[in-house]
């Protein structure tokens, strides 16, 4: 087998096997989103108001939850893995940057389907949504799309955290601005110009104005600007991550 | 005939920030050798492993190991190197088994299962190789760690402290396992704080709060001791103080002469400990004195 694909599968290989020995790290990454979801749902149905568009706010919603565990679990794993002084172990042994960070991608594709799925299945149950199986699978593609990103942003971001609790001030830098500046809960447009300029520097942007888009009937091609920045914004992360992750102890 | 250098550091400067780590350190360590790196905590020996592996880089200074540059031929490098970090650096929810094996797939390794299984047996872990290592004991995880340097057959050991908080017979099983690789031809520099592993080791670099105070064998050291000569005429005892005592002892004995009168003799030396401590107190002058 290549060396790049041999070690790419090793690394995923390990930290699968550490997923499947933390029980209680995937039953909490699982009954976190679910409850977060069902509150949502209390808040929506206590709002009763009828002229709100519940289906334009939940996917983002939901698709944001995804984002924003995925990136603190892979931050933190990172971080750990430096100060354990297991990663620059792994660099001396022969594993590169990339093949890390692929490997770990590649891991925690599991851990974010199940997160997605479940999240959506969730919604659609909930909110009685009746979207046909094309457009919930074009949904849980843009979800996953988004929850790629938020681990590269993660492994990114554990190089400036000497430990997991220099993670946390990346929460409100990282993460919250997205709720106000991804038109989740307004439109951009009614923002001033510098701060729609910003928008562009959120994932969640592009995650849900393709999510928008996919719930008002258009299908993924007709969403194809929104949803191809997915994958480059990923990619420009993804570049960033291996240049910059370091092997220094 | 020179012997090829396994690792050549000259004039080595390394900061982190305004501390100075390292001051103008030269090492060489031949091939085949067995280098210990002696210093208390903090004196700059795992700063210095950092270096020669490339997880740190130097201020300043020249670094050859195999004849390659650390920072510029890491891959290269790498290959040929087994590197035992200071702290375990292994997956405690992983067995002992699948740590290696992690470890090692790094490197191209053919028979990979049978590498994995002869090196657990040679650090004699082999009925634990399937227990999580979170249920070994401080010394199995060493042991554990010290497998995950030696799996891929490197021609160069880098051990930082790998004797730290084992217990005596285990410590003695380690300077075996060191002793084989090296009578197999492979180098190894290995650090530690504890004087009585000073003997194990061809040569010896004395490290004190960043400089090395001396380099040399052993014997050298212990050569370097004070020694006090005791004698006995009778019942009258005098004792004299002898700096250098290979040639001093021939000498005072010529001055006063083995008379009759001469009934007892005794040497007493200083052991290698109090040589070391001694030669650490001049590095903190020195260092005293610089900073």
């Amino acid at each position: 087998m290549e060396p790049f694909l041999r070690r790419t599968l090793s690394v995923t290989q390990r930290v699968l096997r550490q997923l499947q020995h933390d029980k209680r790290l995937i039953m909490l990454s699982l009954v976190v989103p679910v409850s977060v979801i069902y509150i949502l749902y209390i808040f929506f149905d206590s709002l009763n108001n009828p002229f709100l568009d519940v289906n334009a706010y939940v996917f983002p919603l939901g698709a944001y939850i995804v984002h924003f565990l995925t990136f603190v679990l892979t931050a933190i794993v990172l971080v750990r893995e430096r100060i354990t002084e297991t990663l620059p172990r792994m660099m001396v042994n022969g594993y590169q940057q990339l093949e890390i960070i692929l490997g770990y991608l590649l891991a925690y594709t599991t851990l974010a389907t199940a997160q997605s799925l479940l999240v959506l299945g969730e919604i659609t149950w909930l909110f009685e949504l009746e979207y046909d199986l094309a457009t919930l699978a074009s949904v849980y593609v843009v979800m996953w799309l988004l929850a790629m990103i938020s681990m590269a942003m993660g492994i990114f971001v554990s190089n400036f955290a000497r430990n997991e609790g220099q993670v946390f001030p990346f929460i409100p830098l990282v993460i919250l601005p997205s709720i106000f500046l991804s038109g989740m809960i307004m439109s951009i447009e009614a923002l001033p110009e510098w701060a729609q300029a910003l928008s562009l520097l959120s994932p969640v942007y592009y995650s849900t104005e393709a999510l928008h888009g996919l719930v008002a009937g258009n299908s993924l091609w007709e969403e194809g600007a929104a949803v191809l920045s997915l994958p480059l914004y990923g990619l420009v992360v993804l570049i960033l991550a291996s240049l910059t992750l370091r092997d220094k102890a | 005939m020179t012997q090829n250098l396994a690792i050549e550091a000259k004039g080595i400067d390394k900061r982190y920030g305004h501390i100075r780590a390292l001051h103008e350190v030269d090492i060489s360590v031949e091939e085949g050798q067995i280098f210990g790196l002696i210093g208390a905590n903090g004196a700059g020996k795992s700063t210095f492993i950092k270096l020669l592996v490339g997880v740190a880089d130097a201020n300043a200074g020249s670094l050859r190991v195999l004849g390659l540059q650390p920072k510029k031929n890491k891959r290269q490098l790498r290959e040929q190197i087994g590197y035992m970090p200071q702290s375990p650096a292994l997956y405690e929810d992983l067995t002992a088994a699948e740590n290696l094996r992690f470890f090692a797939r790094g490197h191209r390794l053919d028979n990979l299962n049978e590498k994995v299984r002869a090196t657990l047996e040679f650090v004699q872990l082999a009925e634990r190789a399937n227990d999580p290592v979170s249920t070994l004991s401080g010394g199995m995880k060493q042991r554990v760690s010290l497998a995950c340097a030696l799996v891929h057959q490197p021609r160069l050991f880098l051990l930082d402290e790998p004797t730290a908080g084992v217990d005596l017979k285990l410590r003695a099983a380690f300077w075996e396992h060191f002793k084989q690789l090296a009578a197999e031809g492979a180098t190894i520099l290995v650090s530690t704080h504890q004087m009585d592993e000073a003997n194990h080791c061809h040569r010896l670099a004395i490290i004190s709060e960043g400089h090395i105070v001396a380099t040399d064998t052993p014997q050298g050291l212990l050569q370097r001791g004070r020694a006090i000569l005791h004698l006995w005429r009778g019942e009258q005892h005098e004792k004299y103080t002898l700096d250098d005592y290979p040639t001093d002892l021939p000498k005072q004995l010529q001055n006063y002469g083995l008379d009759k009168q001469v009934t007892r003799i005794e040497f007493e030396t200083n052991s290698l400990e109090a040589i070391v401590l001694d030669l650490m107190g001049s590095g903190s002058r020195q260092a005293g004195g610089l900073d």
